[in-house]
């Protein structure tokens, strides 16, 4: 056991350490924390003009064909809204009481009144239109990122920092989702290397990750091949045919039982192992430059609760939802009344937080504002959080009981444990039936999901 | 008064951390998260502890939840708040 721990943390022994600084030393000692600011600042002057194109590129498909000027636009304007959350940031305590009691809230309408204003121009109006239908996507990707800027507005943290230093990740050069990997730039500074040795040490976990990705991308290669049979994998002449959940959904009750259930729990592993792939390199990158923080999945298929497989699974989503819903709800609702208050916060965070998340991101919907069109995927969505924020729920309650209870007790038996992880695999691979991208309807789904056991 | 402050939160901290991680072992200004002595869960009881003993309005001042993941921090906030 400890030659694997030894194997694992190489990373973190002296002498590796010492032996990193020796080989870099030059170098880290030239990388001072400006300086590395400054190097990402630079890749964000790229990903200012490559990440709205990218961002709006459903928009072209949509609506008139794609001009530079439209493009041009989008680049400029999303820039502009960046500009003025900064400014509206550093001047937090001169806003309007109004603004400064739910920042938050402002920009979110702020961004559905551009929706909104999306949505009324007619297709027809050419430049006008297409740039308008861009500048909401692009925006989406930067909203959550423009709410951890105003966050520090509101936490007082702006001063001090240059509109470069908040660039790193509006406009992230180490790449992400609609999901800020590392945080605002409060989180970054507070876990940013400001010694050579502090450097070797990130430097060294970040290559550490990088490493693990691409096993990850190996393993994935050899389910891919394997386990689904599929010819892009490795040796997919000798595949299991593991069909993926997508493909039986549709089908409702008439899918194979074991066929069903291997294929949620595969579809689980995948999900887990793509994940943690993605946010390794992302993280990984992020240490390099000497921003040393937390990994966005940490063995959540050994978690043996289901809050500590959310708290694992995807951090940096997770932190949002905390951030952005959990706690405002926490600190404002039911204060006299413990269980109910954790109750409405996880509601309001895996629940409300997590569906409107993924409105947000719901390309279709936000170009053609269609409701109708949304209720099959609304439906299946809105069950999933339910079941998930339900799930967490208990979850979070049984861990303070048992917290209490093994006080004088000790850690869980290995066979309690496996049971726990067992369980947690099997609920997650359940909720994924109403999670899954498919075009299958609600009652599909449900039909799905009663045919695992038995009932058809 | 710190001290006092100090005495009556590792007394508390003693009632939510995990078992196995002895309490003595932390620095003050280590995260109490990251060195495994409580989980993340916990914050929420370190949160309704600050509010029933110091009477402190999280939904006036924010929550920030760095603020709680060391024992300095939390010590700062609480000479902040009822200052």
């Amino acid at each position: 056991m400890s030659l694997v721990r030894g194997l694992t943390q190489l990373h973190e022994h002296p002498a590796v350490v010492a032996r990193w600084q020796a080989w870099t030393g030059p170098l880290l000692s030239r990388l001072t924390p400006p300086r590395r600011r400054a190097l990402l600042a630079v890749g964000a002057l790229y990903v200012i003009v490559r990440r709205p194109l990218k961002e709006m590129a459903p928009a072209v498909d949509v609506r008139a064909p794609a001009g530079p000027l439209a493009g041009a636009l989008v680049v400029v304007l999303c820039l502009a809204t960046v500009v003025a959350v900064y400014l509206a940031a550093r001047r937090f305590t001169r806003l309007p009481a109004v603004v400064r009691n739910r920042p938050q809230i402002w920009l979110h309408g702020a961004f559905w009144a551009i929706v909104g204003l999306g949505w009324l121009v007619p297709d027809g109006a050419g430049v006008v239109a297409l740039t308008l239908s861009g500048l909401v996507l692009a925006l989406a990707f930067l909203l959550w990122r423009m709410g951890y800027l105003l966050l520090s507005g509101q936490r007082g943290r702006m001063a001090g920092t240059r509109f470069s230093d908040h660039l790193l990740y509006v406009y992230p050069a180490y790449g992400g989702s609609g999901v800020p990997y590392g945080k605002g730039l409060d989180h970054l500074a507070r876990h940013e290397a400001t010694t050579d040795e502090a450097l070797a040490r990130s430097q060294l976990a970040g290559l550490k990750l990088l490493v693990l990705a691409a096993i990850y991308h190996g393993l994935l290669a050899l389910m891919a091949g394997l386990v689904y049979a599929e010819p892009r994998g490795h040796w997919s002449a000798y595949g299991l045919g593991v069909p993926r959940v997508e493909a039986l959904l549709p089908l409702g009750a008439r899918g194979p039982w074991a066929a069903a259930w291997s294929a949620l729990y595969a579809g689980l592993v995948w999900d887990v192992l793509k994940l943690a792939a993605r946010g390794h390199e992302i993280i990984g990158v992020l240490r390099l430059f000497g921003f040393n923080v937390y990994r966005n999945t940490y063995k959540p298929l050994l978690a043996p609760s289901l809050v500590e497989f959310w708290n694992r699974y995807y951090y940096y989503f997770k932190e949002m939802l905390l951030e952005f819903f959990f706690f405002p709800t926490y600190v404002r609702r039911f204060r006299g009344r413990p269980a109910l208050r954790m109750l409405a916060a996880t509601l309001a965070a895996a629940g409300l937080g997590n569906l409107y998340y993924h409105i947000v991101f719901n390309d279709t919907f936000l170009l053609t504002l269609d409701l109708v069109g949304l209720r099959p995927w609304l439906e299946a969505r809105s069950f999933y959080c339910l079941l998930l924020s339900l799930g967490i729920y208990v979850s979070m309650r049984r861990e303070q009981q048992r917290r209490g209870a093994t006080g004088a007790g000790g850690p869980a038996s290995m066979p309690t444990r496996i049971r726990r992880i067992a369980g947690v695999w099997t609920f997650f691979a359940l909720i994924s039936i109403w999670a899954d991208a498919s075009t299958a309807t609600f009652g599909q789904r449900v039909e799905f999901f009663l045919s695992l056991f038995g009932v058809r | 008064m710190r001290q006092r402050h100090r005495e009556r939160l590792i007394e508390f901290l003693r009632t939510i951390q995990k078992p196995d991680r002895p309490l003595d072992t932390v620095a003050e200004t280590d995260s109490l998260v990251a060195s495994g002595l409580i989980d993340s869960l916990a914050l929420l009881e370190i949160v309704a502890f600050l509010e029933e003993q110091y009477r402190i309005d999280f939904a006036a001042i924010g929550l920030e939840p760095d603020q709680l993941t060391s024992v300095s921090g939390i010590l700062d906030l609480i000479e902040r708040e009822t200052r």
